[in-house]
């Protein structure tokens, strides 16, 4: 490798372009702590594959990176073969992402939450489409409700109806149990079916690996944020060698401008 | 450009509309600013000549106090909830969601402005017909430039830590040239501009406001990446 | 091995301009041995605006390129342009109080200025060092010095007018000693120290910028053994985590 690479943007990615997602050593640093150390994987297009780990494994990292929300310190991701950090505001179009927090507007009804992200992601009509996705998750006759006096179920709910305002190519779900009872348990098993019916690919972290891998295809587990195995169908690790890990054997000579 | 400006528009009125709603924070916010006329009176007090001969500095310094404290709740709005990493990740222009702030910011400072004015009159006996329109168009250049440098500097600390001090620490000596102009053009318009200066700052207002909006917005993007 | 060269002949020059400015050349009428003051004030304003500038190109290029040592240029010369601000500032305190009899002159417009670079810049700094990942503290801190570098000449402007926009009257400020009027002399001394200072800032660059690159290096190896140690931790704790499944 030359030099230059600690001082410049991280290399090309050595992946090969795939409908789907890959990852090559993709890792990430807060502060001095190492959420991910550098993971290596790739879903199939239009395949739903669990992530699954306990607490701090890396999966809301992973998530997070391929939903550009966060730049890869390490490693690359290309979500249906773009780069995420190369061409962010591509990846942007394609992916949507359920994260823990339901990021709304608390002084904002649900219908007006729903109408801003509808005109933020270029909706012809966004209130009509804001309504037929609070219809969708059921929460219709709350719909000039403010967000502040919402339970945290009815919240989910709401950035679940968020989804579907767009017809993304990758879904991203973090956790999308938390917080609901069984009829919005049931919500989420539906969507993600429409989703799937729809041929998007389907991520899904979970600490309760019994409540998702029954409808996914394949499942892959972190532990300390690494990919300690993969298994099912659609989900594998890219093939590389071993010694083009960035972990550590690549620390640069000190001293080097001299 | 013209989806970017509804996108800004729908941000603007999005802010606006929980500004509106919230509004014990924003009452707070009036509050204080107009407290601190209050005191700026007890500490220069209680000679009303030497109040009066104060008053557009003191306005202005209220201005920016209260400013600091609206421009950093705009975008405290939206990391309550994690709303600013979704907006980030909207497949939008991030110079929009700048023009959409900085607009929203604007709004919120006229308003502040609007109060602080009268209450200031009032404190200091101040004669504001006298003074015509040239006061509310020195308020309003000012509101422009101080939401469009506070927008971005906001954008600069909004996920720092330590950001309540680094917020005021980065943004109050660049807009020094704003609150200068500012205090000098509300001084020559309550005079009756007897030395014909106040075309001079109102220009200076103006240049100040143009450059921190094209900075302002071709810099907003670098910001939000994480 | 070549800066110690250019610190060596920097070291060299700075001596000579002083001692020129210091004994050779004679005292001014007016302000007597204080006006010698100005040959240290006068190039480190200057070396102030230069650095400021370099900070702002070295911050736009970082933003093209996406390259750190653009951005280990930018640091150096803000923490340099701070340490010439901060002296240029004392001296023409210095210079003001026997002048003016006092350290503060509001009607200066230069002291008032570089009181405010130093604030901008001072901030530059402090921000840096509340991000951790080089690249968004390189990208982020590249556009904060771009908005203060276009925001100095409005602030120069502005202080400008405010000592008065209709006063015509003439202060005992460093424009006097560059005008035309001022005698040879004097006008050699000023010229040789502010050639002596640029060639001490050009050393300083130089070593400040090593100093910044080891300093990232230093960094980026921390940061990949963090890395390797989550990998041989994590790897480690594997068969347990299997086992307890």
């Amino acid at each position: 490798m030359p030099q230059t690479t600690i001082y410049s943007a991280p290399p090309r990615s050595p992946l090969v372009p795939i409908p789907g997602v890959a990852t090559h050593e993709v890792a990430r640093l807060f502060g001095r702590s190492a959420a991910l150390a550098g993971v290596s994987l790739q879903v199939e297009r239009g395949r739903m594959v669990a992530l699954l780990g306990p607490n701090g494994a890396g999966k809301t990292t992973l998530l997070r990176i391929l939903a550009t929300s966060l730049r890869p310190t390490y490693g690359s991701a290309l979500v249906d073969g773009i780069d995420v950090a190369e061409r962010p505001e591509l990846v942007r179009r394609r992916v949507a992402y359920l994260s823990h927090a339901a990021g709304l507007y608390d002084d904002l009804t649900a219908a007006e939450n729903l109408r801003f992200a509808a005109v933020m992601l270029g909706c012809s009509d966004p209130a009509d489409a804001a309504a037929s996705a609070l219809a969708a998750v059921g929460l219709a006759a709350d719909a000039d409700r403010r967000v502040r006096g919402l339970s945290a179920g009815m919240r989910r709910r709401l950035a679940l109806g968020r989804l579907l305002l767009a017809r993304p190519a990758l879904l991203l779900l973090d956790e999308p149990y938390a917080a609901l009872d069984a009829d919005g348990i049931a919500l989420v098993d539906r969507l993600i079916g429409r989703w799937r019916d729809d041929g998007a690919t389907v991520l899904v972290a979970s600490h309760q690996a019994e409540r998702v891998t029954g409808a996914a295809d394949g499942w892959a587990r972190l532990a300390g944020g690494l990919l300690v195995e993969v298994g099912g169908a659609g989900v594998s690790v890219p093939a590389v060698e071993p010694a083009s890990a960035p972990s550590g054997t690549g620390v640069p000579a000190a001293g080097t401008s001299r | 450009m013209r989806a970017d400006l509804a996108i800004a528009w729908a941000i603007a009125r999005k802010d606006a509309l929980s500004e509106v709603r919230g509004r014990q924070a924003v009452g707070s916010t009036l509050f204080f600013a107009a407290l601190v006329l209050l005191l700026f009176g007890f500490a220069l007090g209680p000679d009303s000549r030497r109040l009066a001969e104060a008053a557009p500095g003191l306005l202005w310094l209220a201005i920016v106090f209260g400013g600091l404290l609206t421009v950093a709740r705009l975008h405290q709005l939206e990391t309550e909830d994690g709303a600013l990493d979704e907006l980030a990740r909207y497949p939008i222009e991030r110079r929009a969601i700048y023009v959409g702030k900085a607009v929203a910011g604007g709004a919120a400072m006229l308003v502040l402005g609007a109060v602080l004015l009268p209450v200031g009159a009032i404190l200091y006996g101040l004669d504001l017909v006298a003074a015509g329109l040239a006061l509310p168009l020195t308020l309003l250049l000012g509101a422009i430039g101080f939401a469009a440098a506070g927008t971005f500097y906001a954008g600069v600390t909004v996920r720092m830590r330590a950001r309540e001090v680094m917020l005021p620490l980065l943004m109050l000596p660049v807009v020094a040239p704003l609150l200068l102009a500012g205090v000098k053009a509300t001084g020559a318009a309550l005079a009756g501009d007897p030395f014909g200066e106040l075309a001079a700052w109102l220009q200076l207002l103006f240049a100040f406001d143009l450059v921190m909006l094209v900075a302002g917005a071709a810099g907003y993007g670098y910001l939000l990446e994480e | 091995m070549r800066s110690r060269v250019l610190g060596l002949v920097a070291l060299l020059v700075l001596v000579i301009a002083a001692v020129n400015a210091l004994f050779v050349v004679p005292s001014d009428l007016n302000q007597g041995d204080a006006q010698r003051l100005m040959y240290v004030h006068v190039p480190s304003a200057w070396l102030a605006y230069l650095s400021f500038g370099v900070t702002a190109l070295a911050g736009l290029g970082y933003l093209w390129k996406r390259d750190l040592r653009l951005d280990a240029v930018a640091v150096s010369a803000a923490e340099i342009g701070v340490m010439f601000t901060a002296f240029a500032i004392w001296a023409g305190m210095m210079w003001g109080q026997p002048v003016w009899g006092v350290f503060w002159q509001w009607e200066d417009p230069r002291l008032t200025t570089t009181a405010l670079l130093l604030a901008l810049y001072v901030g530059y700094l402090l921000f840096r060092r509340l991000t951790d990942d080089p690249h968004r503290r390189a990208a982020r801190a590249a556009v904060v010095g771009l908005v203060s570098a276009v925001d100095i000449p409005i602030v120069h402007f502005s202080v400008e007018w405010w000592r008065g926009l209709h006063q015509t009257a003439t202060f005992l400020s460093p424009d006097t000693i560059l005008n035309p009027p001022a005698p040879v002399p004097f006008r050699i001394a000023l010229m040789s120290m502010i050639a002596a200072f640029t060639l001490v800032w050009a050393w300083l660059m130089i070593r400040r910028y090593q100093l910044a690159r080891a300093d990232m290096e230093l960094e980026e190896r921390a940061r990949r053994s963090r890395v390797a140690a989550a990998r041989h931790v994590a790897i480690a704790a594997t068969p347990a985590e299997e086992a307890g499944r």
